[in-house]
């Protein structure tokens, strides 16, 4: 079984954006959510072993995502891709357990070098 | 939105919200280092906007308090725009006081202050928008539209020649303090046209 990975971002065009950076030759299953709400609910039905979460969206942000994912203990390893770039904004993220965070615009070599760095994208 | 059907399908829309909150983030980055203080990032409003409706879309920007405003022109790849800067008057005492600055808050200290931050703000958005489409702006000088004005002032000066504009509108607002600011970036119709070329390159 391939691993599941979620794309969660309000802009169509940034979901694109994300799916065509992941690396070509890693086999994964890719779901896409739209807001946070769908976000939490797509890793609820286990579409996200692996999460890239934008943080501005309406309804639930990415802040919002997080929080559930630890108050709930949900199986989810989370790299948050956002272009709130202040210094803030990461360490808030990490504090509330995100695995890894990279800057927008996201193109496919920060892709690579954060899944190779954290061990997500193995076998390759 | 009839008016914003003529000028945008809902994929450029999207594709404008999410270039601008790149962009915007770069500028907010500048900002709270130079504040020592988090910029909260709203969702950037893209709109379509009639000349006649500028008054409107700067009164639902800041309300009825009185405002203080900058702007600036910017032009590059046959693209030109505006760029608008507004700060509720109320925001002054708190910029002050994160930026250090000494000694009483007089009509002058204002306007460097607005000046100073207008430079950061104005100058990193543009620039975040042009990089993303491969543009490189060009900066005019900004001017000072007015202090402590009424909104219906300051709009006499948008009355310009331009019937439609794309309307890129950031409220920008600091953490714990009292710090409010609208910026409002406005393309002309024309000018649209050649930004939409470049953006379904990117959609593409």
């Amino acid at each position: 079984m391939s691993l599941n990975v979620l794309i969660c971002d309000d802009s169509s065009f940034a979901r694109k954006q994300m799916a065509r950076a992941l690396p070509k030759e890693w086999e994964v299953t890719v779901h896409f959510a739209g807001d946070g709400l769908e976000g939490v609910e797509a890793i609820r039905d286990g579409k996200g072993d692996v999460v890239f979460l934008d943080l501005t969206m309406p309804n639930m942000d990415g802040y919002g995502v997080l929080e559930t994912i630890r108050r709930d203990d949900l199986p989810a390893m989370v790299i948050v891709v956002s272009g709130d770039i202040q210094p803030d904004a990461q360490e808030r993220v990490k504090n509330l357990g995100a695995m890894a965070f990279i800057k927008k615009p996201i193109d496919a070599e920060k892709a690579r070098a954060v899944l190779t760095e954290y061990g997500i994208m193995t076998g390759v | 939105m009839p008016a914003a059907a003529e000028i945008l399908t809902e994929d450029q829309r999207d594709c404008y919200q999410e270039l601008t909150n790149v962009a915007m983030g770069q500028a907010a980055d500048r900002l709270a280092r130079l504040l020592n203080a988090y910029v909260v990032l709203p969702i950037p409003k893209i709109s379509v906007i009639e000349n006649s409706d500028l008054n409107m879309a700067l009164q639902g920007a800041t309300g009825d308090s009185s405002v203080s405003a900058v702007c600036q022109g910017f032009i590059g790849a046959g693209i030109s725009g505006e760029a608008m800067l507004m700060f509720n008057d109320a925001s002054f005492a708190s910029l002050a006081s994160l930026m250090k600055y000494e000694g009483p808050l007089t009509q002058e200290a204002e306007l460097e202050l607005l000046m100073d931050t207008a430079s950061v703000l104005i100058g990193a958005c543009i620039h975040g928008i042009g990089d993303q489409l491969e543009i490189v702006f060009n900066q005019g000088h900004p001017v000072v539209l007015g202090q402590h004005c009424d909104l219906k002032d300051l709009v006499a000066y948008g009355n310009n020649g331009w019937d439609k504009a794309l309307a890129i509108e950031i409220h920008y607002t600091i953490e714990h303090v009292n710090i409010d600011c609208e910026l409002l970036l406005l393309f002309t119709e024309e000018s649209v046209k050649t930004l939409n070329k470049k953006v379904d390159y990117l959609l593409d």
